[in-house]
């Protein structure tokens, strides 16, 4: 009888169906609550050469680099992964006999709030005392979550956005300052990768950031602030990540030359 | 009679909403028996069922069927139950034969063949496969008396059983539930309107009236009270003396007419009193009661409640 | 019981409502994995248009960009410990991708299936569920076929518990039917693969917050299975207590009315969850269960898994506890 049939086929599956969607809601729960049993393998931290045992050496046969900031800053978009990191040292290189001993705190999506409570949490009071030269990428962050507006919010926001952006950075400035009083800071302007599609109202908005920044930094007079946008500008194809975002290798090689360029006499003093 | 009791009522009281619906009802069956409940819409004859077969609770009182009470034994009690209340309602989607498999499928006992048996008995053979949906109000009340034959109770409660029924189809029921009382020695308990079927039928009734009955007996007693007409001159005389001396409740008709019933006396006494008072007898006739008459005359004049 | 639940599922398929609640569904992922495709298909060409073809199609090295990047988080000492742990996950994903060849934009039946369930999962199949479990008991009632049903030598609880345990079944058949339905619909559109591709899992709600520390990656079927698992609980959860409202009212219609009613409440109440306390006790805002698995829940203190759970185990023995207590006393008048 198909009647008969059917039902002893749908009372079949149900019960298996019951089965393993207990064995199911089972894992769900145990997934989300005691600490998972599958701890992801341990990743093995390689120090990077910038260990705080080594930098605890103010040897003056050593230049000590510190980079703060962003992606860009930790070097993201690099081919070889190491963006400053790599290629400011050895520029620099270029110019000294010494060592140089490098320190990179990038974090990815980090914003200005971000980089006042790196500086204010005490984990990097060493290299901040110990270093030489202290380079920062900071803001693109902070200024990329206006373009995301429509037109009419975006004046206002920015000022907002903007305001507590440079009184963050004071702050930073001050931290740096009052622990390292003769390191030179160096702060890379930002450039813009979105070329072909930034309004004339969004580009005038990003230079009066970039201006703001400049007035802030040239204040100090040990600080430079040194601009990427008139490199990049043309050469986005050349220089850009295949992310759209971030400089590629080569981008880094020319930004890391351009910052040895403004400091060679600098270095070369030291 | 000696037996057990199939159905005991004891006592039953249901207050619904604040008003008492049924006020005192005892009642006794016997097996074989063919009862007959009747009273005016509104009367509680429904309820009284429904608190028999338990799809009401009694407000008070108990409800025994074969023994087992309906209260703590359900299970043991319903077994013996078969029945219909109010429309037989069954579900519209399914075939005759597949609402009554179900049924089936809830009761062991009851297999197919004993299906296709009640089927017959109802004389539905050829239609059992359509859905319901399409039946004749005739063939679902056929279907209803199917579905409460299936566990061969010993109690059929059957209310408005021949409810859509033509007269061929009436006769065919007089004389299944006939064959059903004295072959099987089932006891049928039916609640109708249609007080000649009941005459038909029945060998006992009761009348209920604003729950509580108020009159039970074997049918043939009860249609045996003559109801007598006489045509007097002084009709308040008459009736004096029928209560003085018989305590006979007469009443009269018109102008000259006087009625009552009488159970006991003979008319030849009565007459001859009623001569010897003076009376000038002009008409006596006696008129067969029918039960229509005798529950109008008990019921007449009742608001439903 | 066997015969009883037996009876009580062919009413179900008679009635044609399995049928009903199947199309609806066939339906529904039909329309949801066309407009996916649809969606996938635009995101693509708005990506070429910004960034130049390479972006989409060689994709490959944009993943692999992304790895070394990661990679050289992972590796440095200010790395914070709590982002560790997602960080793992999102580069096995990567990885997989790689391996797999699998362009991580790209929609696959495994990842539509587990999907489509996360967005059912609080009212659509709710809806389902209900349209089969608000007819159960008044639909009898308000047709009369009860009284035949009750009037038999079957005590009324056990009567009630096949129709209780008739819809268990059906949910079952339901959850299932989706998972196949969404696994065989969208296949057509997006391929049948992506069952090995790692998900990540593992999310915690402390003090409010979401805490993706201890996340980790499983196969999506893994993670699949376990979204129609908590699918299936919500059904039986949203089940009973229409059942109840089915056996406290007459009509179907009012039946339905009043759990959509509620169900639809839910959406506006979750607005008051995170000031309002008392409003975590209800049912329709604890529904998003697969929220906490895959961590897109919108974190509120103390709304945690296990918090849902309960909340929703306890709405369930309550309801059918209500439905058992009115059922087997109440006097039936129809």
């Amino acid at each position: 009888m198909l009647k008969k049939t059917i039902w002893y086929s749908v009372f079949t599956i149900a019960i298996a169906g019951i089965v393993v969607l207990a064995g199911g809601f089972y894992q769900a729960l145990k997934v989300t609550t005691e600490n998972s049993p599958f701890r992801p393998a341990k990743v093995a931290m390689t120090q990077t050469s910038g260990s705080p045992a080594k930098s605890e050496l103010k040897n003056t046969n050593t230049l000590q680099l510190l980079i703060l900031g962003d992606s860009i800053a930790k070097g993201t978009g690099d081919e070889k992964g190491k963006g400053f990191s790599a290629d400011l040292p050895q520029a620099i290189k270029t110019d000294t006999s010494k060592d140089i001993l490098v320190t990179d705190a990038g974090i990815n999506g980090l914003e200005s709030q971000g980089l006042l409570g790196q500086l204010q949490n005490g984990r990097l009071n060493k290299p901040v005392a110990g270093a030489n030269f202290i380079l920062l990428s900071i803001g693109g962050n902070d200024l990329r979550t206006i373009l995301s507006l429509n037109p009419q919010a975006q004046e206002d926001e920015f000022k907002i956005k903007e305001d507590s952006y440079l009184s963050n950075l004071k702050q930073a400035l001050r931290i740096l300052r009052s622990s390292n009083p003769n390191a030179y800071i160096v702060f890379l302007g930002l450039y813009n990768p979105y070329e072909k599609t930034t309004t004339a109202e969004e580009v005038s908005l990003w230079q009066e950031w970039n201006y703001n920044t400049e007035l802030l930094i040239e204040s100090d007079h040990k600080a430079i602030y040194i601009p990427s946008d008139d490199l990049m500008k043309f050469n986005l194809g050349k220089y850009l990540a295949p992310d759209g975002l971030h400089p590629n290798s080569a981008g880094y090689l020319a930004l890391s030359d351009r910052i040895r360029k403004s400091l060679e006499s600098v270095i070369a003093g030291t | 009679m000696q037996q057990t009791p199939v159905l005991e009522l004891k006592n039953i009281k249901k207050t619904i909403k604040g008003k008492e619906i049924i006020k005192h009802i005892d009642l006794t069956l016997y097996p074989s028996q063919i009862f007959g409940f009747l009273g005016p819409n509104g009367a509680g004859k429904t309820t009284t069922i429904r608190m028999i077969v338990g799809l009401i609770r009694p407000t008070e009182g108990s409800v025994t069927i074969c023994g087992h009470s309906v209260a703590h034994d359900f299970v043991k009690a319903m077994s013996n139950v078969g029945c219909i209340i109010e429309s037989p309602d069954m579900y519209k989607y399914l075939t005759g034969m597949e609402n009554l498999l179900q049924y089936a499928a809830m009761n062991k006992t009851i297999g197919k063949q004993r299906v296709r048996d009640a089927v017959e008995m109802v004389g539905l053979q050829h239609r059992i496969n359509d859905k319901i949906s399409t039946y004749s109000l005739g063939m679902r009340q056929r279907l209803g008396i199917a579905q409460a034959l299936l566990s061969r109770p010993k109690l059929l409660i059957l209310d408005e059983p021949t409810n859509g029924l033509d007269p061929a189809g009436i006769t065919e029921f007089r004389n299944l539930i006939r064959r059903l009382a004295y072959e099987e020695s089932m006891t049928v308990f039916v609640s109708s309107h249609l007080l000649l079927e009941i005459q038909e039928i029945c060998d006992t009734v009761s009348i209920i009236k604003q729950g509580t009955v108020i009159k039970t007996g074997a049918v043939q007693e009860l249609l045996h009270e003559d109801k007598i007409e006489w045509q007097l001159n002084d009709p308040q005389k008459a009736i004096a003396l029928l209560d003085e001396h018989w305590n006979i409740k007469a009443v009269q008709l018109k102008k000259n007419t006087v009625s009552a019933r009488l159970g006991e006396p003979s008319l030849a006494e009565i007459n001859e009193l009623l001569i010897k008072e003076g009376l000038e007898l002009t008409y006596c006739s006696s008129k067969q009661n029918t039960l229509e008459e005798l529950f109008l005359g008990l019921t007449e004049g009742d608001q439903i409640v | 019981m066997f015969s009883l639940i037996e009876n009580e599922v062919t009413k179900m398929i008679a009635k044609k409502r399995l049928m009903f609640v199947l199309i609806i569904l066939v339906i529904l992922i039909s329309v949801f994995a066309y407009g996916q495709n649809r969606t996938l298909a635009r995101t693509k060409a708005q990506l070429t248009q910004r960034m130049g073809i390479t972006a989409t199609v060689d994709w490959r090295k944009l993943a692999e960009q992304q790895l070394i990047d990661m990679k050289g988080r992972l590796d440095s000492p200010y790395m914070d410990a709590k982002s560790q742990s997602s960080l793992t996950v999102r580069m096995q994903q990567l990885q997989y991708d790689l391996n797999n060849n699998i362009n991580p934009l790209d929609q696959s039946a495994a990842k539509f299936t587990a999907t489509f369930m996360e967005q059912s999962i609080f009212l659509f199949l709710p809806l389902l569920v209900v349209i089969l479990a608000a007819d159960m008991v008044s639909g009898e009632s308000s047709s009369g076929t009860i009284k035949l049903l009750l009037v038999r030598n079957v005590p009324r609880w056990k009567i009630l518990l096949s129709k209780y345990l008739a819809l268990i079944i059906l949910e079952v058949v339901v959850v299932f039917c989706a998972f196949l339905l969404s696994a065989l619909i969208s296949g057509f559109f997006f391929g049948f693969g992506g069952w090995m591709a790692p998900v990540a899992t593992g999310f915690k709600v402390l003090a409010g917050k979401l805490d993706a520390s201890g996340v980790f990656n499983v196969q999506e079927w893994q993670f699949s299975l376990m979204v129609y698992s908590l699918a299936f609980f919500v059904a039986v959860v949203v089940g009973s207590i229409s059942f109840m409202i089915s056996v406290l009212v007459k009509s179907t219609a009012a039946s339905i009315g009043i759990i959509l009613a509620t169900l639809i409440a839910g959406n506006f109440i979750s607005f008051f969850l995170s000031d309002w306390t008392l409003t975590h006790y209800l049912f329709m805002v604890n529904l998003r269960l697969t929220d906490y698995l895959s961590g897109a829940v919108q974190p509120v203190d103390g709304m945690n898994m296990l918090f849902s759970v309960t909340v929703l185990f306890v709405w369930a023995l309550v309801a059918t506890f209500v439905s058992f207590l009115y059922f087997t006393k109440k006097d039936i008048l129809v």
